[in-house]
């Protein structure tokens, strides 16, 4: 693949779509916006969510805690589900990037790296933390009415891993990624 | 026996890989750079579209029949569907939240699955193939967001535990839903587009 300047990008001629994009430092971009994905997804699971007050009581719930409650009323399956999708995930693709990314930078690969570009390419469809994000924001306009609310500190931290998750994966240049990888395994 | 294009990487025995990209000869069954198998289509995918495609339609009647949640409390116990829900919020007037869980609960999954049942028909005989293969990429990138009103479940189901004052329980729909978001996505990812391009290159054959 030839080398792209500013705003250039190559596109499929039979259906238009946009097969790879100029994308400056890209695997250094990705990397740094990897570590504060990393920071934010540490913020948003170790520090209260939401908060809930009425009639005089109140609950207090943690990110994972969306997971252990449907376990805990009776639907395993849907807890597997939920765990895979804002936790699990997101998981894969931070540790992926990192493991693959940081060596990488110092030109060196650790072992398997190939394969865990692949997990966290598979990964990426069943990641929908932006997703999760909506419904929280309609579950607070249903729970509006009859309770007070307060967003905890991990509401924004879930925030910040959207935004650094979703534009560490879109910064990859995927061609250059497994091009550099290729090279320095022969 | 399909017919590639003469032009296409196919007709010459290329294929690429589909775990990492790599343009490579078919002939060497492995790609030399990940180790995936390597197709010049997905193997059987429009029979796996199809039995997954199936799989949806039936999830769906439970989804959309059965509660999604059962809410108790002192005044008594209530259990509301999918569009029970989006009516309620209809009723008390939160016209946006109402239209959000309307198109990601009713609209988006009826529409995905008319659009893959359309894409599986369109293997046979394709005359729009661009057109087609933009409503495959539609689809693919729209399904996820059905997953809403099940993370509204979970939410709900977590926070809302006020001891005798009200609590919420999932009800059956909510797996029964999320079941037929990840079929229908597993439905996309198993059609391969490149089966519309072959279907219009097919030379039609008179009767």
């Amino acid at each position: 693949m030839p080398g792209l300047a500013v705003g250039q990008s190559v596109i499929c001629p039979h259906c238009a779509a946009r097969l790879q994009t100029f994308r400056p430092n890209s695997l250094h971009r990705s990397a740094a916006l990897a570590v504060s994905a990393a920071s934010f997804f540490f913020v948003a699971n170790f520090f209260p969510f939401i908060e809930l007050k009425a009639g005089g009581q109140s609950t207090r719930i943690i990110l994972a805690q969306s997971v252990s409650a449907l376990q805990a009323h009776g639907s395993p399956w849907l807890a597997l589900a939920v765990a895979v999708f804002i936790l699990g995930a997101p998981t894969i693709s931070i540790c992926g990037i990192l493991y693959v990314l940081l060596p990488l930078l110092r030109g060196r690969t650790l072992p398997g790296a190939i394969h865990v570009c692949r997990w966290v390419y598979g990964s990426d469809p069943w990641n929908m933390i932006e997703v999760f994000l909506l419904g929280v924001l309609v579950s607070l306009m249903k729970l509006g009415d009859i309770a007070t609310v307060t967003l905890g500190i991990s509401f924004w931290g879930f925030t910040g891993l959207i935004i650094c998750l979703t534009a560490s994966l879109a910064a990859i240049d995927r061609h250059e990624l497994w091009h550099r990888l290729e090279t320095l395994r022969s | 026996m399909t017919v590639f294009h003469s032009e296409s990487a196919a007709a010459r025995g290329l294929a690429i890989c589909h775990g990492c990209d790599k343009l490579q000869p078919v002939a060497s069954i492995h790609c030399g750079r990940c180790g995936a198998t390597l197709h010049l289509r997905k193997p059987h995918s429009v029979q796996r579209t199809w039995a997954l495609t199936v799989t949806a339609i039936f999830l769906y009647l439970p989804a959309n029949l059965l509660p999604m949640m059962r809410t108790s409390g002192f005044g008594g116990g209530e259990e509301k569907t999918i569009l029970g829900g989006v009516v309620l919020f209809w009723e008390h007037r939160a016209y946006p939240v109402a239209i959000i869980i309307f198109t990601a609960s009713v609209v988006i999954p009826i529409l995905k699955l008319i659009a893959i049942v359309t894409l599986c028909l369109s293997t046979r005989s394709c005359s729009q193939p661009r057109a087609m293969t933009r409503l495959y990429r539609l689809t693919e990138l729209i399904g996820r967001w059905s997953m809403v009103d099940v993370f509204v479940v979970a939410v709900l189901v977590a926070v809302v535990q006020l001891g005798s004052l009200m609590s919420i329980e999932p009800g059956p729909a909510a797996v029964a839903f999320a079941g037929v978001v990840v079929v229908t996505m597993l439905a996309a990812m198993s059609f391969d587009p490149r089966l519309l391009w072959d279907a219009a290159n097919r030379p039609t054959i008179q009767p």
